[in-house]
C-alpha cells in the first residue's frame, strides 16, 4: 500500500471518530442541561462543551464574547473553525476520497452521503431542534460508516489502518471528555449543589460515551463517580473505554507491522508498554489524583499519535 | 410549407418540434418515430410528468451519492461539485450503422499510429510532401525527446476518444481525434448503471451491447504493452490528485481495474527505474496510465515547476524500463490543423479510402483558405488549433460585427493558430428539459473510446453521447453546460 494512502486511511478513521465524539458530547450536554438539578447554569454547559472540543474561553477573547447560539454554531457547522464537527466530516471525506480506489463502493457512498447530509445544514444559527437533529444525524451516520468499514472491507491492512485511526482517536477523545467532566465536577462542587449534581454529571459522562445503560447492567446500580471512572477507563469489555481502545491499537499495529518484535522507541514498543501499564491498574490507585492522571494519559496518547504518523509516512 | 412539424400525443412531447433543416435522431421528417426508437417512446408516452420528474430525481440522487461529480472552480474554498447532467432518453445506434463507425474509428487510429511512428523516425510522410513539415515541427506538442524512440508494439495512442457528429445529411463526421488520454468513459459506465436502475423495463425489451467490459479490456491493453520481459507487470493510474476535475474518473478506473491510483509524489526514479513508496518499502512500477499532460509528467524534461510528475520519468521510458500510456508527443497529431490531413494520411499508410468523413476545413495559413475565411466569417466556425474544452471558439452565425472584426484581426496576426469549418448542424435528439418540463430537441455528438495495444484493437460499443442542453447551442462540453445520454448499440 502507498504510504500516502495509509496516511489517508488513518486520518479518515481519526476524523470520523472525532466528529462522532464531539457530536455526542454536544448532544448530551446541551440537552441534559435543560432539566439539570438546581439550574445547571447554561454557561457551565457551554463552557464544558468548548473545553472538550478544544475551544477555550481562557485564551480566546472572541470565544468568550460569543453568544450561546454563535458558540454552538462555531462548534458544529462553522467550516472556518478547524475543530468544528463540519470540518471533521469534510476532512474525513477528503481522506476517503484520496483513498477511494481501495475502499468498497458501499463504504465510500456511505461517507459521501454523510457529507452531503451535513451540507444540508446551511444556516448561520441553529434552532434547538436543529442542534438535536444535526448531532443525532452525525452519530447515526458514523455508526453506518463504521458498519461498512467492518463489513464491506477485507480485514487486512486497509481495515487495520482505519481501525488504528479510530481507536487512537477514541482513546484520546474519551480522555478529553473525562478531563472536561472532572473539571465540571470540581467547579460544581464549589457551588455546593450536593449529591444530585454529582449523579447528574456522572450520567452525562457515561452518556457521552454511550455507556450509561451498560454501566448500570455491569454494576447493577446507577454508578457513582468512582464506578463511572472505573468503567470508562478500565473496563476491558466496554468498547469505548481507554483500556479497550489501547488493546485495539496494539492489535492493529501487530497486523500492520511486518517486523516482529518491538524495538525500543518504536510505536509498537510504546503502545505495548502503555497498554501493559493500564492492564494492571486499579481505580483506587488513581482516583485521588484523577486529573493529573488523565492529563498524563492525554500526553501519552499524543505521543502515540505522532509515533503512528512517523511510522506511516 | 412549414419549417417544422408539431408532434401530437402525450403532453410531455406536446411542444416537440421536428425541425425540417436538422437531422432528428428519433423522428423522421414527417414526425414519425423511427423504428428502433418505438419501444422507448411508447414507454415515455405512458409516463406522466410526475413519473418522469421522479425518475429524473432518482437518477440524479444516485449520481450524487456515488460521488459521480466533477468540480467547478469557484471562490468557495471547497469548490462546487456538480453532477454531469444525465438525460433519461437514451440514444440508440442500430448495429449496421455502428459497425461502420467502429471500422472507421479503428482505421483512423491505425493510420494515426503509423503517422506518429513516422514523424518520430524516418519522416517519409513529410519527405513525400503529404503533410507539410512546418505543420509538425511548429507544433508545441511535437517532442524532440520522442525522436528515434519506439514504444512497445509501436503503439502511441493506446486510448483515443474520436468525437463524431451526424450532419443534416445523415452522415457521421469526425470532429476531433482526442489523442491525449481523453476523459468521459466513466460516465458511459455510470450512465448505463443509472439507466438500468431507473428504466429497467424498457432496457429488458431491447437487446443492447454491453459496456461493462471496458475496465477489463483497458487492463488487458495496458498489460499488453508492458516493458519487454516483465511477466506480471505492476500497472498504475497516475492522477494529478483529487482536486482535478476528472478525479472521479481516475479513481473509478483504478478501482474497476483493481490497480493502484498514484500521484506524482508517490513515485520516484532510481537508476532509471520507477518505484512507488509503500508502507513496506518500494515497489517497481512497469506501466503508467497517466492522466497528467505531457508538459507535467517529468519536471527534468518538461515544465520544471511541475509537482504533478516524476523527475526522471522520461529517462526510464526511453530506456524501455517503464511504459507511459498514451505515449508522450501524440499531441502533435491531435491538432486541429493536422486533423485536416487525416484523410490523406489514411490513404498514404493504409492505401484505403477513409471510412469516416472529415469536416471540410480551411487552414488559415494557406493563402486561398485565409481569403475565403476572411470573406465568409458569418458562415464559419473558427477554432484555435491547440485549445480544448470548447474554449476560444468563434461562431460566425451568432457573431456581431465587432466580434467578427476582432477575430479577423486575431487570425491575421497568427494564421497558423486558426482553422475554420462550415457550421455543421449537429443532429438533434429528444431530451428532457427541466425548465420547460417537456421533451425538446437538443444537439448531440458522440465521443467514442478506442483502445490499441500490442496486437489488439477495441472500440467501446456505444460511447458518450453528449448533449448541449441550451436551446440551439452546438457546444456539448460539460464545462460549458453540456449533459450526456446513455448510448445503446443494438445487437443484430
Amino acid at each position: 500500500m502507498l504510504s500516502r494512502i495509509a496516511n489517508s486511511l488513518l486520518w479518515m478513521g481519526r476524523y470520523l471518530e472525532r466528529a462522532q465524539h464531539t457530536a455526542r458530547y454536544v448532544n448530551v450536554h446541551y440537552f441534559s442541561a435543560l432539566d439539570a438539578p438546581n439550574l445547571s447554569k447554561k454557561e457551565y454547559v457551554l463552557d464544558s462543551i468548548s473545553c472538550m472540543t478544544g475551544l477555550s474561553y481562557e485564551y480566546d477573547e472572541e470565544i468568550l464574547n460569543l453568544e450561546d447560539q454563535n458558540l454552538i454554531y462555531k462548534i458544529t457547522l462553522d467550516e472556518t473553525n478547524p475543530v468544528s464537527i463540519k470540518s471533521f466530516i469534510n476532512n474525513a471525506r477528503e481522506n476517503a476520497r484520496g483513498a477511494r480506489d481501495i475502499l468498497s463502493s458501499e463504504l465510500w457512498e456511505s461517507i459521501n452521503k454523510f457529507y452531503h447530509s451535513a451540507n444540508a445544514y446551511q444556516g448561520k444559527t441553529l434552532t434547538e431542534e436543529e442542534i438535536l437533529s444535526f448531532t443525532e444525524m452525525v452519530v447515526h451516520q458514523c455508526a453506518i460508516v463504521n458498519g461498512y468499514i467492518d463489513h464491506s472491507l477485507l480485514h487486512n491492512e486497509t481495515w487495520s489502518l482505519i481501525q488504528l485511526g479510530i481507536h487512537t482517536e477514541a482513546a484520546g477523545q474519551l480522555t478529553r471528555m473525562l478531563i472536561a467532566k472532572v473539571r465540571d465536577i470540581e467547579k460544581t462542587e464549589q457551588l455546593k449543589l450536593g449529591k444530585a449534581m454529582e449523579t447528574y454529571q456522572c450520567i452525562a459522562m457515561l452518556k457521552s460515551a454511550e455507556g450509561f445503560d451498560m454501566s448500570r447492567v455491569h454494576y447493577k446500580s446507577v454508578p457513582n463517580l468512582k464506578k463511572a471512572l472505573e468503567f470508562l477507563i478500565l473496563n476491558k469489555d466496554f468498547p469505548r473505554s481507554i483500556i479497550f481502545n489501547l488493546e485495539a491499537v496494539n492489535d492493529c499495529l501487530q497486523k500492520i507491522s511486518l517486523v516482529k518484535g518491538e524495538e525500543k522507541g518504536s510505536v509498537e514498543f510504546f503502545a505495548g508498554k502503555l497498554q501493559a501499564s493500564y492492564s494492571y491498574l486499579t481505580i483506587e490507585e488513581i482516583q485521588d489524583q484523577i486529573l493529573p492522571f488523565l492529563e498524563k494519559t492525554l500526553d501519552d496518547l499524543y505521543k502515540l499519535g505522532s509515533l503512528v504518523d512517523q511510522k506511516i509516512s | 410549407m412549414k419549417d417544422s412539424i408539431q408532434l401530437t400525443g402525450n403532453q410531455i412531447f406536446s411542444s416537440y418540434q421536428v425541425e425540417k433543416n436538422l437531422y432528428d435522431e428519433v423522428f423522421d421528417q414527417t414526425g414519425k418515430v423511427k423504428k428502433y426508437y418505438q419501444k422507448v417512446l411508447s414507454l415515455f408516452n405512458k409516463l406522466t410528468l410526475q413519473d418522469l420528474k421522479k425518475l429524473n430525481e432518482f437518477a440524479r440522487a444516485s449520481f450524487f451519492n456515488q460521488g459521480v461529480t466533477f468540480a467547478v472552480y469557484s471562490d468557495n474554498m471547497k469548490g462546487v461539485e456538480r453532477i454531469f447532467p444525465f438525460d433519461l432518453f437514451p440514444r440508440i445506434i442500430p448495429l449496421k450503422e455502428w459497425e461502420n463507425l467502429e471500422k472507421g474509428i479503428i482505421q483512423r487510429n491505425r493510420a494515426i499510429n503509423m503517422f506518429l511512428y513516422d514523424i518520430y523516425h524516418d519522416r517519409k510522410v513529410l519527405k513525400d510532401k503529404i503533410v507539410p513539415s512546418e505543420l509538425i515541427f511548429s507544433s508545441n506538442y511535437y517532442l524532440k525527446e520522442m525522436i528515434g524512440f519506439t514504444p512497445p508494439g509501436k503503439v502511441y495512442t493506446h486510448i483515443s476518444g474520436t468525437d463524431l457528429i451526424k450532419h443534416k445529411d445523415g452522415e457521421y463526421y469526425v470532429l476531433e481525434d482526442n489523442l491525449r488520454c481523453p476523459s468521459g468513459v466513466s460516465y458511459v459506465l455510470s450512465n448505463r448503471e443509472a439507466m438500468k436502475r431507473t428504466l429497467s423495463k424498457v432496457f429488458s425489451s431491447y437487446n443492447i451491447k454491453p459496456v461493462h467490459d471496458y475496465p477489463e479490456q483497458l487492463l488487458s491493453m495496458i498489460q499488453s504493452v508492458a516493458p519487454e520481459g516483465v511477466d506480471n507487470p505492476t500497472c498504475v493510474v497516475l492522477t494529478p490528485g483529487m482536486y482535478n476535475s476528472a478525479y472521479y474518473e481516475h479513481s473509478f478506473l483504478a478501482q474497476s481495474m483493481g490497480i493502484q491510483l498514484v500521484e506524482g509524489r508517490d513515485l520516484y526514479v532510481d537508476k532509471n527505474f520507477v518505484y512507488m513508496k509503500t508502507l513496506h518499502g518500494s515497489k517497481r512500477v512497469d506501466v503508467i496510465y497517466r492522466r497528467v499532460d505531457d508538459d507535467f509528467i517529468d519536471p527534468l524534461c518538461f515544465r520544471p515547476d511541475s509537482v504533478l510528475g516524476v523527475p526522471g520519468l522520461m529517462g526510464c521510458y526511453r530506456e524501455g524500463n517503464v511504459t507511459i500510456i498514451n505515449a508522450p508527443g501524440t499531441g502533435a497529431v491531435d491538432d486541429k490543423a493536422v486533423y485536416t490531413y487525416i484523410p490523406e494520411i489514411i490513404k498514404y499508410y493504409l492505401s484505403e479510402e477513409p471510412i469516416l468523413k472529415n469536416v471540410h476545413t480551411y487552414r488559415c495559413e494557406l493563402e486561398d483558405d485565409l481569403k475565403y475565411v476572411m470573406e465568409n466569417m458569418e458562415e464559419l466556425v473558427v477554432k484555435p488549433v491547440d485549445e480544448s474544452g470548447g474554449y476560444g471558439i468563434f461562431m460566425g452565425h451568432k457573431s456581431t460585427a465587432a466580434q467578427r472584426k476582432d477575430f479577423q484581426d486575431r487570425i491575421k496576426n497568427n494564421p497558423r493558430k486558426y482553422i475554420a469549418q462550415p457550421i455543421m448542424s449537429l443532429s438533434v435528439h429528444s431530451t428532457f428539459i427541466e425548465e420547460s418540463e417537456f421533451f425538446e430537441p437538443r444537439h448531440i455528438d458522440l465521443r467514442s473510446f478506442c483502445l490499441m495495444g500490442k496486437g489488439k484493437d477495441f472500440v467501446l460499443k456505444g460511447g458518450l453521447s453528449r448533449v448541449a442542453l441550451k436551446k440551439g447551442s452546438l457546444i456539448v462540453n460539460s464545462s460549458q453546460g453540456g449533459g450526456s445520454k446513455d448510448t445503446w448499440v443494438l445487437e443484430g
